[in-house]
């Protein structure tokens, strides 16, 4: 599959969803939307070091909470405008990304040594906030209930949606530019060979730096734009292994370092799991029975993710027609 | 195959479709339409608290059909209550998407969230359509801090709880001649635990008790020895525990095994497992003596009786869950009732204006202030006494006397 179509289609299929909400979706629909929105803009955040640079993250928790908790405070303590708070969100961050990738890279750690020690920041955060009076403490945090622009809270959620929806095809631009870039072409060399990179000349420390700083401050604002939506966080929504295990499964069942992999893997595995629910015949937890299932079988049957088992047929279709 | 497929027309495929969707009418068709209107009920029916959603259910559906069996909600023409269930999946995001699946699906009110976070994230959902809820038995004081004027809340507050926790602790002691006098707090790190470790040691010195230590763990919990060997050492004369009923049931079982037996025993807030059939009957000698302040039904109400024997016919073990969202189904009922219509706004009203018949719930008439809270809600004293449990506490519920010093 070309690349330009791939970009092209994942625009266009963001085009349709902006363009139904517009035209009206029920509420239960919107949500869904829009959580799935969230969860691409995490995945995406994951994909550019876990994918593109092969360095997997167990831990990006830290990233996604500390953007959450940076835009509560801000807005809740001192007052200050939802969108500065986002900013400020995005940069505090990506600044947890850089430390916690100095402390690791530095150290030379990789592969398994590197998910277990993003892991453990996260679980390290994660016991901070819930006892730090500033974070709320065990109690959380709530955003007060501001309808308006300035206050990134909409009365009428599909502008909520719109801003997402943009959000997203920036991530999507994003990495059509680092698929285009030497960053990505680095990046991607590092993954395949980090030594072989090296002896290239690719300096890999500086080069997984920017990796993990970039794909934290991603993260990071999908940690904002979630808490303008729930309006409310502790510490176990914020920096729990959830979020991190919604980002690594969305990125690697759609498919890792793939630009599409992301939005795919999130669309199917919400969607999957909404679908299957209205099937379940109101037996509590057959939907999430019958999700695993259809988990297993993805992992089992396209082990590069959907957009590789789709590229994958695609192609063998291609050759085939060549060869008749 | 391809025979098969040519064989079945789609012609023939229409006329089988349209005779078979007449036939599936057709008993709607013969009859009079009975309206209906759909209470929704949002509970965890899977994820770590889906034990306490499946109790919720059972007291839930013995209301729904109570009323549906006494002749439907009078004022709409004897309109039937119809249960649509939500699963929270025990976490907060699912939590907000069940409650907008039962908007869709056309709930005229929504009652239950179970834990705070929860329903801090569905009460919100529901503010957006001005969908009514009413909480059943989430305690977190910032629930009613929000002017959500669709969201009330059936029970007592954490801080109300906490109140009349620490009136009766300070009845029951000094009818014993102040036996205890040292306290150890142990709690679990989250929002209930940590909140009532700090609202302790900020209270309990002025009323007497020196707080030794408080001593948190966190949620899961896979071993409680250290917490128990530390108790040991200070010795304490009670002990106020927070835990979900896991760790309750981990931390009194070590206790027990390591002979650690506080003068007046376990003084419990929102005990985890304290106020639970499954913890007294699996582990009876550890159960033994435990006092709880807790959500617990009216044993004097005959309807309670009934409600434990429907639970227990379910193959569960009873807990508060059944009682509190029988009545809170009941109090959503007489909203209707009130109402005479299942439109939002009417039924917000209703819920503002009057007083309320409160189920099984010792509550007297629930009333909700301004904020949505139920003024009148109150929690039980309850003490597990020869294998069962047993209120102890106010008098006009008590089936039995407090034990105090359980240990003495």
């Amino acid at each position: 599959m070309k690349k330009n179509f791939e970009f092209i289609a994942a625009l266009a299929f963001l085009g349709v969803v902006g363009i139904a909400a517009i035209a009206g979706l029920p509420g239960n629909i919107l949500n869904l939307l829009i959580f799935m929105m969230i969860i691409a803009l995490t995945a995406q955040g994951w994909n550019v070091l876990g994918g593109y640079g092969g360095l997997s993250s167990f831990g990006h928790a830290a990233f996604f909470g500390t953007g959450a908790y940076t835009t509560t405070i801000l807005q809740t303590s001192f007052g200050i405008n939802a969108w500065v708070g986002l900013v400020c969100g995005v940069i505090l961050g990506a600044a947890v990304g850089a430390m916690i990738g100095f402390l690791s890279f530095r150290a030379g750690l990789k592969g398994s040594y590197f998910a277990l020690i993003t892991l453990a920041f996260a679980e390290v955060l994660r016991i901070l906030a819930n006892s730090w009076d500033f974070t709320g403490g065990a109690a959380g945090m709530m955003v007060s209930i501001n309808n308006g622009f300035a206050y990134l809270q909409f009365s009428d959620r599909r502008w909520f949606l719109l801003i997402l929806i943009g959000f997203v095809a920036g991530g999507l631009l994003l990495t059509r530019w680092l698929e285009r870039s030497a960053f990505g072409a680095y990046l991607i060399a590092l993954r395949e060979n980090d030594q072989a990179a090296q002896a290239l000349g690719v300096d890999i420390f500086k080069i997984k730096m920017q990796a993990i700083t970039l794909s934290a401050a991603i993260t990071a604002l999908a940690g904002c734009l979630y808490v303008q939506n729930f309006l409310f966080i502790d510490a176990n929504v914020a920096y729990g292994s959830w979020i991190s295990i919604e980002a690594l499964f969305a990125a690697i069942v759609g498919g890792a370092g793939t630009m599409l992999g992301p939005l795919i893997g999130s669309v199917l595995l919400l969607g999957l799991g909404e679908i299957t629910k209205s099937f379940s015949g109101g037996i509590a937890g057959v939907d999430l029975v019958v999700f695993g299932i259809i988990l297993i079988l993805c992992v089992a049957f396209a082990p590069n993710g959907i957009r590789g088992f789709v590229a994958d047929l695609w192609y063998r279709r291609k050759s085939r027609g060549k060869a008749m | 195959m391809k025979k098969l497929t040519n064989s079945v027309s789609r012609r023939t495929v229409l006329k089988v479709g349209g005779v078979s969707a007449m036939v599936l009418a057709a008993p709607g068709l013969s009859r009079a339409q009975a309206p209906t209107v759909k209470i929704g009920l949002l509970q965890p029916m899977t994820g770590g608290f889906a034990g306490d959603g499946d109790l919720a259910r059972i007291g839930a559906e013995y209301a729904i059909k109570e009323i549906n069996d006494a002749g439907g909600i009078k004022s709409l023409g004897g309109a039937k209550l119809e249960l649509l269930i939500g699963d929270s999946r025990s976490n907060a995001e699912a939590g907000a998407q069940a409650t907008e699946q039962l908007k869709a699906d056309g709930a005229a009110i929504v009652v239950g969230g179970f834990a705070s976070g929860i329903s801090m994230t569905a009460t919100q959902a529901a503010a957006r359509y001005e969908l009514p809820f009413i909480i059943d038995c989430a305690v977190s004081d910032a629930l009613m801090t929000r002017n959500l004027k669709n969201v009330f809340r059936f029970n007592p507050s954490f801080s109300m709880a906490a109140d009349v926790a620490l009136k009766n602790l300070v009845t029951i002691n000094d009818a014993s001649g102040k036996a205890a006098k040292t306290v150890a707090i142990v709690h679990e790190d989250g929002l209930l635990g940590s909140g009532l470790a700090k609202l302790m040691q900020a209270r309990l010195p002025a009323l007497g008790f020196e707080v030794v230590e408080a001593i948190s763990h966190p949620t899961p919990a896979r071993d409680m020895s250290n917490v128990v060997l530390r108790l040991r050492s200070l010795q304490p004369d009670l002990i106020i525990p927070s835990h979900y009923f896991n760790e309750f049931v981990l931390f009194a079982r070590t206790l027990q095994q390591q002979r650690v037996k506080p003068k007046g025993g376990i003084y419990a807030l929102f005990g985890g497992a304290a106020s639970s059939y499954r913890f007294v009957k699996e582990f009876p000698e550890a159960a033994e003596g435990v006092m709880d302040v807790n959500h617990w039904g009216d044993p004097k109400n005959p309807t309670n009786d009934k409600l434990m024997q429907a639970v227990q016919a379910a193959g569960k073990f009873y807990a508060y869950n059944a009682p509190i969202n029988y009545s809170v189904v009941k109090v959503a009922a007489q909203a209707l009732e009130f109402a005479k219509s299942a439109e939002s706004g009417a039924i917000i009203e209703a819920l503002q204006k009057n007083e309320f018949d409160s189920g099984v719930m010792p509550y007297g008439k629930s009333k909700f202030d301004a904020t949505g809270q139920n003024v009148n809600a109150l929690p039980l004293n309850t003490q597990v006494q020869g294998g069962q449990i047993k209120v102890i506490y106010p008098e006009q519920f008590a089936q039995a006397k407090p034990k105090f010093p359980a240990n003495g």
